[in-house]
């Protein structure tokens, strides 16, 4: 018995332990800062936005992102660890503090930012979502795709759109659901759906690799029947994080804006005040939390907004110029808060 | 150890007052009560913590969810309105989780009990062949299994467009017996019709009988030697008061043939079966097939030999020995862990969230994507196996009581 | 989800214990010509042959289906160029000596166990007068015929002489081990293991760092070592030496925590196991820590208390009566909350603390029967020499009750490794979730589908099998199951 007193006063005491933790005080960005990495929520199999290489290493337009957030806060683009997460699993991610920040093609929505404790902050990526067909078929509209069965990724808004703007119409269908692309691409290819929808990208990414792969010719409908900004997020209720993360996700965009890139934003030699706040060269000091020189650290690490778009968007088949992702002074979206 | 001298148990006095620290009595009681209060502690400690955590995140911890709508359509559930509430879409769920698994049962005891006596088989290639099965399907994870059939069958497989699909028709009518396709395929159903209430009366009259009838035919039996015969009887009185109710409601079922809509892209009518449905369904029930197949092999050795030679020495034929001695007492040895597996299938149908099939585990995780919070939705998920499995266990159980009273 | 990997009948509310299988009598077999042979076995009556006329002809047909899709119509291409991606997935590959230390000190490890075994059966054969009889080399090595076909793929797959280093290097470690091992001399078998714990918590260490509790378990075989070394069997004064071992115990484990506390090496992050390591690392670390968890329900479960009994049957049918993917999703979502950890746990931890959880209810049952096992009289015996119940449980029915569940142990290892491809559906990249992430690079997203799910169901196979196999032989060994 007196084995058994003692086994229960050791357990008390390691409950009370375990028990006495209190949140400490600190920000992220400490924590962060502290850590000397930022670990990123990302997706592993998005063709574009994020991969993974033989040899391990993640590549793609997100993940350059987390590389920026790293470069901005830390000074080393490569201070990152990526965790690969489910759609379903994301916020629970963000919320929990597993991941400092998200991005993986997550689009912004109000639900999300209000129910899911999400902050989502400068959209990185303007998208929207459509429909392909097999060019054979020469359908158009979606009306042609009535009672059809229509594939789709479980757990994202592009199952939610899809049903609520077919129901709007009145247009009967059959969402035939899948957890990745691996397994629904073949499935569309070999015909168990008549249709196959996603986000406009991810389809004009698999039209070029079934045409070049010798496939059947592919045709993305004209008609987008959503608006998905995608954009990095962070936990709500960490303002300066949000803000560190926030302007370190547009330093590319301002650098593009201001015709610095990789190679010339480290040797500016130019009067321009605005662009020498940018790059540092001032006792400018806006007290965001990040070091002076993070823009040059972001641009001449990871480059600016449309380096890093054809380093990973060209070659998936989608231009820049003209798309929506085009900088505001080219009538596109891409339009940034003065930095000053 | 060698100090340990063998003692005569001091004499005791019953009535002697012993302290209360020393009496067994006392610390026995003692004793649970401690490690009832620590294990209820530390699930009161768990619980306040999920509490709080939940609380800071912002998540909610009512079940008022249920109520609210699904927002999504359900694959291959023609009857399903998304704005119908979560509630229902946990009974498609549930629906589906059992239809995957009943047919799961029904391939896994055939091809089991098939292959698990072609393993004993005296035919070399035979056996080889069972052996060859079984190994093959054990030793790979039943995901795999799924993830591959759905590939092997429909993506990859031999099975053409809906659009033109392979129709096999009912003796040269335009009814389908089987519609193939590479999505769907579509088996004459029965339809409910309106009037099916009153059905259900007399089938529930014509269980009540097939009972009686069994209970009476046993107590015959038992009173004058003559066979019993209870399954056939009862199954006879089922059958005739069932198709009566039938016919007296008016015809509560019809018959339903399924056909291929103008557009091509629809099963109407019948009973449709999609991809994932099928995939799920015969991966399950072959990879459960391998372990039944091998409890069937250990039922059979572990009937006594002396059977199978006295089978011999009354000249039964090969087939009459397995029929009448063999399978009889082998099938009873094997029936409880084949249950067990039975029950093991309906748990795995969880895996066809691979194959995308509708059941009960993939809706919950889809739902949870869309936003519904994901403690009371697990808590259910869990809830509704939970409840299944004990209710077999339980019925188990009776049984096994049963067969032992008989044994002694 | 979990299979038993033998076939169990159950007595109380799902209870099992395994049925006695007797083993097919293999006696000489008399090589027959080989016309007599296939009309005896394959053709002596009519149905016979026309059943394998139609196997025959179904066998022949998969036969050349696979045989064509393997070698001819296969595109290997994505496996092949992703082979340590399979392996290990993201693990940061400046870290991957850890790995290759890794296989080098376990293949050690398990050679000097096996050799070991062998040395004490030789010892105990030597003890009862009996002659000590091994299989022949040959045997052996067919028995692992399916794990060196998977070592042949990959060294077929592999474009790098490293690999194919690697496998010569632990193979000729673990025929050293062996060899070495199985000469030592009885009395030292006992040393022996614990030098082979040793291996095997460093091979673990290796890949999870050097820090937190790893002096604890490093310090385990040690002290067990240092404490059989400090006995002496002829010594008349027991309480002396009794104390000079606890000392030298305590400064094992004094001495172990300031070599950690000064070392302090991280490894990498357990997250970043990947791949068919991690596969094998969560089904390992899972039973490990399901053991005796699931040892203290049994015992629980049986003992005279009604209040634990309640409590530990209540928790076991919960558990078996729910499907492991519903706690990998509570895992994944929520598993964290019921802790008050600053940090957030992570995903590894959580899924292990969700398979650990699941696998420890079947253990237990495993336990319960080798328990229930052990016959009566053993206890009544024990009890009858004066020993308190705790000291008939801990010598007397425990070590007959755990000898007889190893094999069901095995089996549920193998049933466990089979389950951790259900981590692929909470995000962990093992195996099928490598396979997800290779048809995601641009060079191979739409072909070779197929084939590296063969690849992955051969991966899992090959190491189910052999296992299996071991673990049937071993029941055969023991005598389990034969009454």
């Amino acid at each position: 018995m007196k084995r058994l007193f003692a086994l229960i006063a050791v357990l008390a005491l390691v409950v009370a332990a375990c028990g006495g933790d209190d949140d400490s005080g600190g920000g992220l960005l400490e924590t962060v800062q502290d850590r000397g990495e930022v670990i990123c929520g990302v997706n592993e199999t998005l063709p574009g936005f994020g991969v993974v290489d033989d040899a391990g290493n993640f590549s793609g337009f997100d993940i350059d992102f987390c590389r920026v957030v790293a470069a901005g806060v830390l000074g080393d683009a490569d201070a990152v660890q990526y965790v690969p997460l489910t759609a379903e699993a994301r916020f629970t991610a963000l919320q929990s503090g597993e991941i400092d920040m998200l991005i993986r093609n997550t689009t912004w929505t109000a639900t999300r930012d209000g129910q899911e404790g999400a902050n989502f902050l400068y959209t990185t990526f303007y998208d929207g979502q459509g429909l392909m067909v097999p060019a054979a078929t020469g359908f158009t509209t979606l009306e042609e795709l009535a009672d059809g069965n229509i594939c789709v990724l479980t757990g994202t808004t592009t199952e939610l759109n899809l049903t609520a703007v077919f129901n709007a119409r009145g247009i009967p269908f059959n969402p035939v659901q899948f957890e990745d692309n691996t397994q629904l691409r073949p499935a569309y290819e070999q015909g168990q759906c008549d249709a196959w929808t996603s986000d406009a990208s991810q389809l004009a990414a698999f039209k070029a690799t079934i045409e070049s792969e010798g496939g059947a010719e592919q045709f993305i409908m004209a008609e987008v029947i959503s608006k998905e900004p995608l954009g990095p997020v962070v936990a709500d209720g960490d303002t300066a994080w949000a803000q560190a993360v926030n302007w370190s996700v547009m330093a590319p965009v301002q650098a593009w804006e201001f015709g610095l890139d990789s190679g010339s934003i480290g040797s500016y030699s130019g009067d321009n005040p605005n662009i020498l706040n940018f790059v540092g060269d001032g006792d400018f000091n806006p007290t965001l939390g990040l070091p002076s020189d993070f823009a040059v650290q972001i641009v001449s690490q990871v480059g600016n907004y449309e380096e890093i778009y054809n380093r990973h968007i060209v070659p998936i088949g989608l231009q820049l110029a003209g798309s929506p992702n085009d900088l505001w002074t080219n009538g596109g979206l891409m339009y940034v808060p003065p930095y000053r | 150890m060698t100090q340990t001298t063998i003692e005569p148990p001091p004499e005791v006095d019953p009535n002697e007052s012993v302290v209360w620290y020393r009496n067994v009595r006392v610390l026995r009681v003692v004793g649970q009560v401690v490690a009832v209060a620590t294990v209820v502690g530390l699930i009161a400690w768990l619980f306040n913590n999920l509490l709080t955590n939940l609380d800071r995140q912002n998540i909610n911890t009512d079940f008022g969810f249920l109520d609210r709508p699904t927002n999504f359509e359900i694959s291959f559930d023609q009857g399903f309105d998304p704005r119908s509430p979560v509630w229902q879409m946990v009974l498609v769920g549930l629906k589906n989780t059992f239809l995957a698994g009943i047919v799961g049962i029904v391939i896994a005891s055939i091809v089991g009990l098939i292959v698990g006596i072609s393993r004993l088989s005296s035919n070399w290639l035979v056996a080889r062949a069972a052996t060859l099965y079984v190994e093959t399907f054990r030793n790979i994870p039943p995901l795999v299994i799924i993830i591959f059939f759905g590939f092997a069958i429909f993506t990859f497989g031999p099975f053409p467009l809906l659009s033109e699909a392979t129709q096999i028709n009912f003796l040269g009518t335009d009814d389908n017996l089987l519609i193939l396709s590479n999505t769907i395929w579509g088996i004459p159903g029965f339809v409910a019709e309106d009037n099916v209430g009153v059905f259900w009366i007399t089938f529930g009259v014509a269980v009540l009988a097939a009972i009686g009838v069994a209970i009476w035919r046993t107590q015959l039996s038992d009173r004058t030697g003559v066979h019993h015969h209870r399954v056939r009887w009862a199954l006879g009185t089922f059958l005739v008061i069932a198709i009566i109710g039938h016919f007296l409601a008016g015809g509560a079922w019809s018959m339903s043939w399924p056909v291929v809509s103008e557009n091509g892209r629809r099963i109407d009518g019948g009973f449709i079966m999609n991809f994932g449905f099928i995939a799920t369904a015969l991966a399950l029930g072959l990879y459960t097939a391998s372990h039944i197949a091998e409890i069937i092999r250990g039922s059979i050795l572990a009937v006594p030999k002396g059977q199978s030679e006295a089978a011999n020495a009354i000249a039964l034929t090969g087939f009459q020995r397995y029929r009448y001695i063999i399978l009889p007492q082998a099938l009873r040895i094997a029936l409880p862990p084949t249950i067990n597996q039975y029950l093991n299938l309906v748990k795995n149908t969880s895996l066809g969230i691979a194959v995308s099939y509708a059941e009960i585990t993939l809706l919950t995780k889809t739902s949870i994507g869309n936003g519904r919070p994901a403690p009371q939705s697990i808590a259910i998920l869990m809830g509704v196996y939970l409840v299944f499995s004990l209710v077999i266990s339980l019925l188990l159980n009776a049984y096994n009581r049963r067969i032992q009273l008989v044994e002694r | 989800m979990t299979d038993p990997q033998f076939p169990m009948t159950q007595t109380e509310l799902g209870a099992e214990e395994p049925i006695a299988i007797p083993v097919a009598e293999s006696g000489p077999r008399q090589k027959l010509p080989p016309g007599k042979w296939l009309r005896r076995n394959l053709f002596n009556n009519w149905y016979n042959s026309l059943l394998t006329i139609v196997i025959g002809a179904l066998l022949l047909f998969v036969a050349v289906r696979a045989f064509s899709f393997v070698f001819i119509t296969g595109r290997w291409e994505p496996v092949r160029a992703n082979l340590t991606l399979f392996q290990i997935g993201t693990f940061p590959r400046d870290e991957e000596w850890r790995v290759v230390a890794q296989v080098l000190i376990w293949t050690a490890a398990l050679g000097l166990g096996v050799g070991a075994a062998v040395a004490g059966a030789k010892f105990r054969a030597l003890q009862a007068g009996v002659e000590y009889v091994t299989d022949p080399a040959l045997d052996r090595l067919k028995r692992y015929w399916a794990l060196v076909l998977l070592l042949l793929v990959w060294l077929f797959f592999a474009d790098t002489i490293g690999p194919l280093l690697l496998t010569v290097a632990s193979l000729a470690l673990a025929w050293g081990g062996y060899a070495a091992a199985s000469r030592v001399s009885g009395p030292n078998v006992g040393l022996l293991w614990s030098v082979v714990g040793v291996l095997g918590v460093l091979g673990f260490q290796i890949v999870s760092g050097f820090f937190g509790l790893g002096w604890l378990w490093m310090g385990l075989p040690i002290a067990v070592a240092v404490y059989a070394l400090l006995g002496r069997p002829d010594t008349d004064d027991v309480k002396r030496q009794r104390r000079i071992q606890l000392i030298g115990v305590l400064v094992t484990f004094a001495v172990l925590f300031g070599v950690y506390t000064a070392v302090d090496s991280v490894g990498v992050e357990w997250d970043d196991w990947e791949g068919l390591q991690l596969n094998l690392l969560a089904a390992a670390i899972a039973i490990a820590l399901s053991f005796p968890l699931g040892l203290l329900l049994a015992l629980a479960r049986r003992s005279s208390f009604p209040a634990l009994r309640v409590m530990a049957t209540t928790y076991i049918e919960i558990i078996r009566g729910v499907p492991l993917i519903s706690l990998l999703l509570m895992a994944q979502f929520f598993i964290g909350f019921f802790l008050n950890t600053d940090t957030p746990l992570s995903l590894f931890t959580r899924a292990i603390a969700a398979m650990t959880l699941f696998t420890a209810a079947y253990v237990a049952e495993i336990v319960r029967g080798g328990l229930q096992a052990v016959p009566k009289g053993q206890m009544e015996a024990g009890n009858s020499i004066g020993l308190p119940a705790w000291k008939v449980t801990q010598l007397i029915v425990l070590p007959q009750a755990l000898r007889a569940v190893i094999p069901a142990m095995v089996g549920q290892f193998i049933s466990l490794f089979k389950d951790t491809s259900l981590l692929l559906i909470i995000g962990k990249l093992e195996l099928l979730g490598v396979r997800e992430i290779v048809h995601g690079q641009p060079d191979f997203r739409g072909f070779g589908i197929a084939e590296s799910l063969v690849y992955v169901a051969f991966v899992f196979w090959a190491i189910s099998f052999t296992m299996s196999r071991e673990s049937q032989r071993l029941e055969r060994k023991l005598g389990v199951g034969e009454r």
